[in-house]
Protein backbone atom coordinates (compact mmCIF):
# COMPACT_ATOMS: atom_id res chain seq x y z
CA UNK A 1 0.00 0.00 0.00
CA UNK A 2 2.68 2.38 0.99
CA UNK A 3 4.66 1.39 -2.07
CA UNK A 4 1.85 2.18 -3.81
CA UNK A 5 1.45 5.75 -2.70
CA UNK A 6 5.03 6.32 -3.01
CA UNK A 7 5.33 4.77 -6.83
CA UNK A 8 2.13 7.41 -7.58
CA UNK A 9 3.97 10.39 -5.79
CA UNK A 10 7.00 9.81 -7.68
CA UNK A 11 5.03 9.44 -11.09
CA UNK A 12 3.19 12.51 -10.15
CA UNK A 13 6.79 14.29 -9.77
CA UNK A 14 7.92 12.73 -12.92
CA UNK A 15 5.25 14.37 -14.55
CA UNK A 16 5.82 17.61 -12.82
CA UNK A 17 2.46 17.68 -10.75
CA UNK A 18 2.56 19.34 -7.46
CA UNK A 19 2.57 17.64 -4.35
CA UNK A 20 0.82 19.07 -1.53
CA UNK A 21 1.97 19.39 1.88
CA UNK A 22 1.12 20.09 5.20
CA UNK A 23 3.95 23.01 5.22
CA UNK A 24 2.24 24.94 2.64
CA UNK A 25 -0.71 26.10 4.96
CA UNK A 26 1.41 26.49 8.04
CA UNK A 27 1.68 30.82 8.66
CA UNK A 28 4.59 32.68 7.45
CA UNK A 29 6.24 35.44 10.25
CA UNK A 30 5.54 38.12 8.19
CA UNK A 31 2.01 36.92 7.49
CA UNK A 32 1.20 37.32 11.24
CA UNK A 33 2.53 40.51 11.26
CA UNK A 34 1.04 42.22 8.58
CA UNK A 35 -1.95 40.90 9.68
CA UNK A 36 -1.91 42.26 13.31
CA UNK A 37 -0.86 45.86 11.74
CA UNK A 38 -3.84 45.57 9.50
CA UNK A 39 -5.85 44.72 12.38
CA UNK A 40 -5.10 47.58 14.07
CA UNK A 41 -5.14 49.65 11.71
CA UNK A 42 -8.46 48.89 10.98
CA UNK A 43 -9.68 48.83 14.42
CA UNK A 44 -8.51 52.13 15.27
CA UNK A 45 -10.23 53.67 12.12
CA UNK A 46 -13.76 51.32 12.79
CA UNK A 47 -13.15 52.61 17.06
CA UNK A 48 -12.05 56.45 16.28
CA UNK A 49 -13.73 57.20 13.26
CA UNK A 50 -16.42 54.99 11.41
CA UNK A 51 -18.56 54.56 14.63
CA UNK A 52 -18.52 58.00 15.38
CA UNK A 53 -19.57 59.26 12.99
CA UNK A 54 -22.06 56.60 12.43
CA UNK A 55 -23.42 57.50 15.88
CA UNK A 56 -23.38 61.06 15.26
CA UNK A 57 -25.45 60.19 12.26
CA UNK A 58 -27.91 57.95 13.88
CA UNK A 59 -28.36 60.83 16.28
CA UNK A 60 -28.29 63.81 13.99
CA UNK A 61 -31.10 61.55 12.12
CA UNK A 62 -32.87 60.75 15.46
CA UNK A 63 -32.88 64.62 15.86
CA UNK A 64 -33.99 65.33 12.50
CA UNK A 65 -37.29 63.21 12.79
CA UNK A 66 -38.04 64.13 16.32
CA UNK A 67 -37.74 67.68 15.56
CA UNK A 68 -39.71 66.98 12.28
CA UNK A 69 -42.74 65.36 14.35
CA UNK A 70 -42.87 68.05 17.19
CA UNK A 71 -43.03 70.40 13.74
CA UNK A 72 -45.37 68.60 12.97
CA UNK A 73 -47.78 67.97 16.14
CA UNK A 74 -47.08 71.93 16.14
CA UNK A 75 -49.09 72.73 13.20
CA UNK A 76 -51.50 70.13 13.77
CA UNK A 77 -52.45 71.83 17.24
CA UNK A 78 -51.88 75.34 15.39
CA UNK A 79 -54.31 73.92 12.69
CA UNK A 80 -56.71 72.58 15.35
CA UNK A 81 -57.04 76.13 16.91
CA UNK A 82 -57.08 77.53 14.09
CA UNK A 83 -60.44 75.54 12.82
CA UNK A 84 -61.72 75.97 16.69
CA UNK A 85 -61.01 79.66 16.08
CA UNK A 86 -63.20 79.81 12.64
CA UNK A 87 -65.93 77.27 13.79
CA UNK A 88 -66.42 79.95 16.58
CA UNK A 89 -66.64 82.90 14.77
CA UNK A 90 -68.77 81.28 12.06
CA UNK A 91 -71.08 79.84 15.29
CA UNK A 92 -70.90 84.01 16.17
CA UNK A 93 -71.27 85.54 12.73
CA UNK A 94 -74.45 83.21 12.12
CA UNK A 95 -75.55 84.58 15.71
CA UNK A 96 -74.90 88.12 14.73
CA UNK A 97 -76.64 87.23 11.24
CA UNK A 98 -80.10 85.91 12.84
CA UNK A 99 -79.43 89.08 15.56
CA UNK A 100 -79.62 91.57 12.83
CA UNK A 101 -82.51 90.49 10.95
CA UNK A 102 -84.29 89.99 14.19
CA UNK A 103 -83.61 92.86 15.00
CA UNK A 104 -84.59 94.47 11.60
CA UNK A 105 -87.62 92.35 11.81
CA UNK A 106 -88.65 94.31 15.17
CA UNK A 107 -87.50 97.89 13.41
CA UNK A 108 -90.27 97.00 10.49
CA UNK A 109 -92.41 96.01 13.08
CA UNK A 110 -91.79 98.97 15.24
CA UNK A 111 -91.59 101.43 11.69
CA UNK A 112 -95.08 99.71 10.63
CA UNK A 113 -96.76 100.44 13.94
CA UNK A 114 -95.30 103.79 14.20
CA UNK A 115 -96.40 104.84 10.52
CA UNK A 116 -100.20 103.34 11.03
CA UNK A 117 -100.78 105.11 14.33
CA UNK A 118 -99.63 108.07 12.70
CA UNK A 119 -101.65 108.12 9.60
CA UNK A 120 -104.68 106.87 11.51
CA UNK A 121 -103.51 109.62 13.84
CA UNK A 122 -103.33 112.19 10.77
CA UNK A 123 -106.65 110.87 9.42
CA UNK A 124 -108.65 111.86 12.62
CA UNK A 125 -106.62 115.11 12.80
CA UNK A 126 -108.27 115.47 8.86
CA UNK A 127 -111.47 114.40 9.77
CA UNK A 128 -111.32 116.67 13.23
CA UNK A 129 -111.00 119.60 11.10
CA UNK A 130 -112.91 118.95 8.82
CA UNK A 131 -115.27 118.34 10.95
CA UNK A 132 -114.42 121.71 12.98
CA UNK A 133 -114.79 123.58 9.42
CA UNK A 134 -118.02 122.26 8.59
CA UNK A 135 -118.47 123.59 12.59
CA UNK A 136 -117.56 126.30 12.14
CA UNK A 137 -118.75 127.14 8.37
CA UNK A 138 -121.99 126.26 9.76
CA UNK A 139 -121.80 128.50 12.85
CA UNK A 140 -120.69 131.46 10.68
CA UNK A 141 -124.00 130.42 7.95
CA UNK A 142 -126.19 130.14 11.12
CA UNK A 143 -124.33 133.70 12.51
CA UNK A 144 -125.31 135.29 8.86
CA UNK A 145 -128.79 133.76 8.84
CA UNK A 146 -129.61 134.86 12.08
CA UNK A 147 -128.40 138.10 11.01
CA UNK A 148 -130.77 137.63 7.51
CA UNK A 149 -133.27 136.31 9.47
CA UNK A 150 -133.55 139.52 11.83
CA UNK A 151 -133.38 141.87 8.59
CA UNK A 152 -135.56 139.99 6.39
CA UNK A 153 -138.23 139.32 9.60
CA UNK A 154 -137.96 143.35 9.83
CA UNK A 155 -138.36 143.64 6.40
CA UNK A 156 -141.25 141.45 6.29
CA UNK A 157 -142.92 143.16 9.19
CA UNK A 158 -142.39 146.70 7.03
CA UNK A 159 -144.16 144.68 4.20
CA UNK A 160 -146.66 143.53 5.98
CA UNK A 161 -147.24 146.65 8.22
CA UNK A 162 -147.20 148.93 4.53
CA UNK A 163 -150.02 146.55 2.95
CA UNK A 164 -152.98 145.29 4.59
CA UNK A 165 -152.86 142.18 3.60
CA UNK A 166 -155.10 138.29 3.78
CA UNK A 167 -153.75 135.47 5.13
CA UNK A 168 -153.67 134.20 1.27
CA UNK A 169 -151.54 137.34 0.37
CA UNK A 170 -149.57 137.16 3.42
CA UNK A 171 -148.50 133.60 2.79
CA UNK A 172 -147.99 134.59 -0.80
CA UNK A 173 -145.57 137.62 0.35
CA UNK A 174 -143.48 135.16 2.33
CA UNK A 175 -143.61 132.79 -0.38
CA UNK A 176 -142.00 135.81 -2.69
CA UNK A 177 -139.55 136.60 -0.38
CA UNK A 178 -138.10 133.59 0.45
CA UNK A 179 -137.73 133.10 -3.25
CA UNK A 180 -135.81 136.67 -3.74
CA UNK A 181 -133.69 135.89 -0.69
CA UNK A 182 -132.72 132.11 -1.99
CA UNK A 183 -133.50 131.65 -4.94
CA UNK A 184 -133.20 127.78 -4.87
CA UNK A 185 -132.24 127.40 -1.80
CA UNK A 186 -133.77 125.29 1.37
CA UNK A 187 -136.15 123.54 -0.37
CA UNK A 188 -135.17 123.80 -3.61
CA UNK A 189 -135.79 121.98 -6.91
CA UNK A 190 -139.94 122.76 -7.01
CA UNK A 191 -138.98 124.64 -3.93
CA UNK A 192 -142.25 126.99 -4.54
CA UNK A 193 -144.45 123.97 -5.20
CA UNK A 194 -143.36 122.27 -2.26
CA UNK A 195 -143.90 125.20 -0.01
CA UNK A 196 -147.05 125.96 -1.66
CA UNK A 197 -147.88 122.65 -0.85
CA UNK A 198 -147.15 122.62 2.62
CA UNK A 199 -148.50 125.99 2.77
CA UNK A 200 -152.17 124.70 1.55
CA UNK A 201 -151.33 121.50 3.42
CA UNK A 202 -151.26 123.85 6.51
CA UNK A 203 -154.06 125.82 5.35
CA UNK A 204 -156.18 122.62 4.95
CA UNK A 205 -154.81 121.75 8.13
CA UNK A 206 -156.00 124.85 9.63
CA UNK B 1 -4.76 7.30 -17.31
CA UNK B 2 -8.20 9.69 -17.62
CA UNK B 3 -5.88 11.95 -19.46
CA UNK B 4 -4.23 9.26 -21.86
CA UNK B 5 -8.22 8.98 -22.58
CA UNK B 6 -9.33 12.45 -22.77
CA UNK B 7 -5.94 13.61 -24.48
CA UNK B 8 -5.58 16.87 -22.39
CA UNK B 9 -3.38 16.64 -18.69
CA UNK B 10 -5.41 17.71 -16.19
CA UNK B 11 -3.53 19.23 -13.06
CA UNK B 12 -5.56 18.81 -9.74
CA UNK B 13 -5.49 21.76 -7.48
CA UNK B 14 -2.74 21.22 -4.65
CA UNK B 15 -1.35 23.03 -1.32
CA UNK B 16 1.22 24.70 -3.78
CA UNK B 17 -1.92 26.95 -4.65
CA UNK B 18 -1.42 28.45 -1.34
CA UNK B 19 2.56 29.32 -1.39
CA UNK B 20 3.41 32.30 -3.72
CA UNK B 21 6.73 34.08 -4.60
CA UNK B 22 7.47 37.04 -2.90
CA UNK B 23 7.18 40.28 -4.76
CA UNK B 24 10.33 41.81 -2.60
CA UNK B 25 11.21 41.27 1.02
CA UNK B 26 12.04 42.77 4.04
CA UNK B 27 13.75 42.99 6.92
CA UNK B 28 11.58 44.03 10.08
CA UNK B 29 13.77 43.60 13.28
CA UNK B 30 15.41 40.83 12.10
CA UNK B 31 11.95 38.79 10.74
CA UNK B 32 11.91 38.01 7.25
CA UNK B 33 8.47 39.91 6.13
CA UNK B 34 7.83 38.17 2.41
CA UNK B 35 5.57 40.52 0.35
CA UNK B 36 3.67 38.29 -2.17
CA UNK B 37 0.06 38.25 -3.38
CA UNK B 38 -0.88 37.33 -0.04
CA UNK B 39 -0.30 40.42 1.48
CA UNK B 40 -1.63 42.40 -1.57
CA UNK B 41 -4.62 40.83 -0.94
CA UNK B 42 -4.64 41.59 2.85
CA UNK B 43 -3.91 45.40 2.23
CA UNK B 44 -6.26 45.25 -0.65
CA UNK B 45 -8.87 44.26 1.73
CA UNK B 46 -7.57 46.71 4.53
CA UNK B 47 -7.37 49.81 1.43
CA UNK B 48 -11.44 48.50 0.47
CA UNK B 49 -12.35 48.75 3.85
CA UNK B 50 -11.14 51.99 4.89
CA UNK B 51 -12.35 53.37 1.44
CA UNK B 52 -15.77 52.40 1.40
CA UNK B 53 -16.14 53.31 5.22
CA UNK B 54 -14.46 56.94 4.20
CA UNK B 55 -16.33 57.45 0.99
CA UNK B 56 -19.89 56.07 3.06
CA UNK B 57 -19.25 58.54 5.94
CA UNK B 58 -16.69 61.34 4.54
CA UNK B 59 -19.78 63.68 4.37
CA UNK B 60 -22.69 61.32 6.41
CA UNK B 61 -26.01 62.95 4.97
CA UNK B 62 -29.24 62.40 7.47
CA UNK B 63 -30.93 61.01 4.21
CA UNK B 64 -28.19 58.87 3.00
CA UNK B 65 -26.69 58.00 -0.40
CA UNK B 66 -26.79 54.95 -2.03
CA UNK B 67 -23.41 53.70 -0.33
CA UNK B 68 -24.07 55.13 3.27
CA UNK B 69 -26.76 53.83 3.61
CA UNK B 70 -25.27 50.26 2.67
CA UNK B 71 -22.35 50.42 4.79
CA UNK B 72 -25.13 51.91 7.68
CA UNK B 73 -26.84 48.84 7.10
CA UNK B 74 -23.65 46.68 7.74
CA UNK B 75 -22.75 48.82 10.87
CA UNK B 76 -26.24 48.33 12.00
CA UNK B 77 -26.28 44.33 10.84
CA UNK B 78 -23.02 43.63 12.96
CA UNK B 79 -24.43 45.67 16.14
CA UNK B 80 -28.26 44.54 16.03
CA UNK B 81 -27.76 40.92 15.09
CA UNK B 82 -24.13 40.06 16.47
CA UNK B 83 -23.19 42.69 19.30
CA UNK B 84 -26.89 43.57 20.91
CA UNK B 85 -27.93 39.69 21.79
CA UNK B 86 -24.81 38.36 22.69
CA UNK B 87 -23.84 41.21 25.00
CA UNK B 88 -26.54 43.55 25.83
CA UNK B 89 -26.02 46.72 27.45
CA UNK B 90 -22.11 45.99 26.91
CA UNK B 91 -22.98 45.88 23.00
CA UNK B 92 -21.49 49.55 22.04
CA UNK B 93 -18.70 48.73 24.36
CA UNK B 94 -17.19 45.87 21.83
CA UNK B 95 -18.66 47.39 19.04
CA UNK B 96 -15.61 48.59 17.16
CA UNK B 97 -13.99 45.10 17.71
CA UNK B 98 -16.86 43.34 16.31
CA UNK B 99 -17.06 45.43 13.43
CA UNK B 100 -13.33 45.09 12.54
CA UNK B 101 -14.11 41.37 12.57
CA UNK B 102 -17.07 41.09 10.62
CA UNK B 103 -15.82 43.60 7.78
CA UNK B 104 -12.38 42.61 8.23
CA UNK B 105 -12.84 39.10 7.29
CA UNK B 106 -15.69 39.36 4.86
CA UNK B 107 -13.31 42.12 2.77
CA UNK B 108 -10.47 39.47 3.06
CA UNK B 109 -13.15 36.29 2.13
CA UNK B 110 -15.11 37.62 -0.73
CA UNK B 111 -11.41 37.63 -2.49
CA UNK B 112 -12.26 33.96 -3.49
CA UNK B 113 -15.13 34.92 -5.66
CA UNK B 114 -13.58 37.82 -6.98
CA UNK B 115 -12.68 37.39 -10.72
CA UNK B 116 -8.83 36.84 -11.90
CA UNK B 117 -8.42 36.72 -7.96
CA UNK B 118 -9.91 33.51 -6.63
CA UNK B 119 -7.76 33.90 -3.75
CA UNK B 120 -8.90 33.98 -0.34
CA UNK B 121 -5.71 35.38 2.42
CA UNK B 122 -8.50 33.76 5.57
CA UNK B 123 -7.29 30.70 3.59
CA UNK B 124 -3.96 31.56 4.90
CA UNK B 125 -3.91 30.09 8.15
CA UNK B 126 -1.50 33.34 9.65
CA UNK B 127 -4.41 36.02 9.31
CA UNK B 128 -7.43 33.91 10.98
CA UNK B 129 -5.03 33.07 14.13
CA UNK B 130 -4.09 36.43 14.53
CA UNK B 131 -7.85 37.32 15.26
CA UNK B 132 -8.85 34.53 16.80
CA UNK B 133 -5.67 35.40 19.59
CA UNK B 134 -6.95 39.33 19.51
CA UNK B 135 -10.37 37.13 20.30
CA UNK B 136 -8.79 35.61 22.87
CA UNK B 137 -6.87 37.99 24.64
CA UNK B 138 -10.28 40.44 24.71
CA UNK B 139 -12.68 37.96 26.26
CA UNK B 140 -9.70 36.26 28.77
CA UNK B 141 -9.00 40.15 30.10
CA UNK B 142 -12.32 41.23 29.84
CA UNK B 143 -12.82 38.27 32.19
CA UNK B 144 -10.12 38.99 34.15
CA UNK B 145 -10.96 42.61 34.54
CA UNK B 146 -14.29 41.65 35.73
CA UNK B 147 -13.51 38.65 38.60
CA UNK B 148 -10.20 39.35 39.23
CA UNK B 149 -7.42 36.63 37.42
CA UNK B 150 -8.21 33.38 40.23
CA UNK B 151 -12.02 34.58 40.11
CA UNK B 152 -12.38 34.42 36.09
CA UNK B 153 -10.64 31.00 36.39
CA UNK B 154 -12.90 29.75 38.92
CA UNK B 155 -15.73 31.39 36.68
CA UNK B 156 -15.13 29.62 33.52
CA UNK B 157 -13.86 26.60 34.35
CA UNK B 158 -16.07 25.53 37.46
CA UNK B 159 -19.82 25.30 37.05
CA UNK B 160 -21.35 25.65 40.53
CA UNK B 161 -24.56 23.15 39.69
CA UNK B 162 -22.13 20.02 39.02
CA UNK B 163 -21.44 17.45 41.86
CA UNK B 164 -18.63 18.57 43.86
CA UNK B 165 -16.74 14.73 42.70
CA UNK B 166 -16.83 16.07 39.22
CA UNK B 167 -16.57 19.97 39.43
CA UNK B 168 -13.32 19.51 40.73
CA UNK B 169 -12.21 17.13 38.33
CA UNK B 170 -13.13 16.15 34.93
CA UNK B 171 -15.45 19.00 34.36
CA UNK B 172 -12.71 21.43 35.63
CA UNK B 173 -10.59 20.04 33.04
CA UNK B 174 -13.05 20.32 30.37
CA UNK B 175 -14.42 23.46 30.89
CA UNK B 176 -10.57 24.54 30.92
CA UNK B 177 -9.53 23.16 27.78
CA UNK B 178 -12.78 23.96 26.10
CA UNK B 179 -13.37 27.73 27.19
CA UNK B 180 -9.38 28.48 27.88
CA UNK B 181 -7.32 26.61 25.38
CA UNK B 182 -9.45 25.54 22.22
CA UNK B 183 -11.90 28.03 21.46
CA UNK B 184 -8.99 30.47 19.91
CA UNK B 185 -7.57 26.83 18.08
CA UNK B 186 -11.55 26.76 16.78
CA UNK B 187 -12.20 30.28 15.75
CA UNK B 188 -8.55 30.15 13.58
CA UNK B 189 -8.91 26.62 12.13
CA UNK B 190 -13.05 26.80 11.37
CA UNK B 191 -12.67 29.78 9.45
CA UNK B 192 -9.21 29.08 7.02
CA UNK B 193 -10.37 25.74 6.71
CA UNK B 194 -13.48 26.91 5.21
CA UNK B 195 -11.81 28.84 2.75
CA UNK B 196 -8.87 26.55 2.15
CA UNK B 197 -11.60 23.86 1.15
CA UNK B 198 -13.29 26.93 -0.71
CA UNK B 199 -10.73 27.34 -2.47
CA UNK B 200 -9.70 23.38 -3.53
CA UNK B 201 -13.75 23.37 -4.70
CA UNK B 202 -13.64 26.04 -6.61
CA UNK B 203 -10.45 24.82 -8.41
CA UNK B 204 -11.99 21.44 -9.28
CA UNK B 205 -14.90 23.21 -10.62
CA UNK B 206 -12.73 25.50 -12.73
CA UNK B 207 -10.10 23.28 -13.61
CA UNK B 208 -12.30 20.58 -14.40
CA UNK B 209 -14.57 23.07 -16.53
CA UNK B 210 -11.23 24.04 -18.53
CA UNK B 211 -10.28 20.69 -18.82
CA UNK B 212 -13.44 19.59 -20.39
CA UNK B 213 -13.64 22.35 -22.65
CA UNK B 214 -10.26 22.07 -23.94
CA UNK B 215 -9.94 18.27 -24.26
CA UNK B 216 -13.04 18.54 -26.86
CA UNK B 217 -14.89 15.34 -28.35
CA UNK B 218 -16.97 13.40 -25.93
CA UNK B 219 -15.32 15.53 -22.77
CA UNK B 220 -18.24 17.96 -23.63
CA UNK B 221 -20.76 16.19 -21.72
CA UNK B 222 -18.82 16.73 -18.43
CA UNK B 223 -19.15 20.32 -18.98
CA UNK B 224 -22.97 19.73 -18.19
CA UNK B 225 -21.66 18.78 -14.93
CA UNK B 226 -18.63 21.10 -14.02
CA UNK B 227 -19.87 24.17 -15.47
CA UNK B 228 -23.19 24.76 -13.55
CA UNK B 229 -21.55 23.32 -10.51
CA UNK B 230 -18.72 26.09 -11.02
CA UNK B 231 -21.62 28.93 -10.82
CA UNK B 232 -23.51 27.28 -8.42
CA UNK B 233 -19.85 27.31 -5.73
CA UNK B 234 -19.10 30.96 -6.35
CA UNK B 235 -22.90 31.68 -5.34
CA UNK B 236 -21.96 29.20 -2.20
CA UNK B 237 -18.89 30.93 -1.54
CA UNK B 238 -20.50 34.28 -1.37
CA UNK B 239 -22.44 32.69 1.13
CA UNK B 240 -19.45 31.23 2.78
CA UNK B 241 -17.59 34.51 3.05
CA UNK B 242 -20.34 36.60 4.50
CA UNK B 243 -21.56 33.24 7.09
CA UNK B 244 -18.01 32.75 7.90
CA UNK B 245 -17.35 36.69 8.95
CA UNK B 246 -20.63 36.42 11.05
CA UNK B 247 -19.91 33.42 12.33
CA UNK B 248 -16.53 34.47 13.81
CA UNK B 249 -17.84 37.85 14.97
CA UNK B 250 -20.88 36.30 16.66
CA UNK B 251 -18.86 33.54 18.60
CA UNK B 252 -16.41 36.29 19.66
CA UNK B 253 -19.25 38.43 21.29
CA UNK B 254 -20.58 35.31 22.81
CA UNK B 255 -17.14 34.40 24.56
CA UNK B 256 -17.02 38.32 25.91
CA UNK B 257 -20.95 37.92 26.64
CA UNK B 258 -20.57 34.44 28.56
CA UNK B 259 -17.35 36.23 31.03
CA UNK B 260 -19.45 39.26 31.38
CA UNK B 261 -22.46 36.92 32.81
CA UNK B 262 -22.76 37.33 36.43
CA UNK B 263 -23.37 33.27 36.03
CA UNK B 264 -22.39 30.10 33.78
Amino acid sequence: MHALIGSILAQAEEHGEEVSEAADLYPAAGELIVGLLAFAVLFFFTWKWVLPKFKEVLEQRKEQIQGEMEKAEATRGEAEKLQEEYRTQLAGARDEANRIIEEARATADQLRRDLQAKAEEESQAIVGRAQEEIRAERDRVFQELRAQVGSIAVEIAERIVGQSLDERAHQRLIDEFIDEVAPGAGVNGNGKGTATDSAKDREGGA
Amino acid sequence: MISAILGAEFHPPSTKDFVFDCYFSVDLFGIQICFNFIIALVLASVLIYVLLFLFAFRKPRTVPGKLQALMEMGLEFVREQIAMPMLGPAADRFLPLLVTFFFFIFFMNIFEVAPWVNFSASSRVAFPLVLAVIAWVTYNAVGIAKHGFLGYLRFTCIIPSAPAILRYTLLLVIEFVSNIVIRPITLTIRLAANFVAGHFLLALAFLGTEFFFLSGGLSYLGLVVTAPISVALVAFEVFVAILQAFIFAILTASYIGGVLAEEH
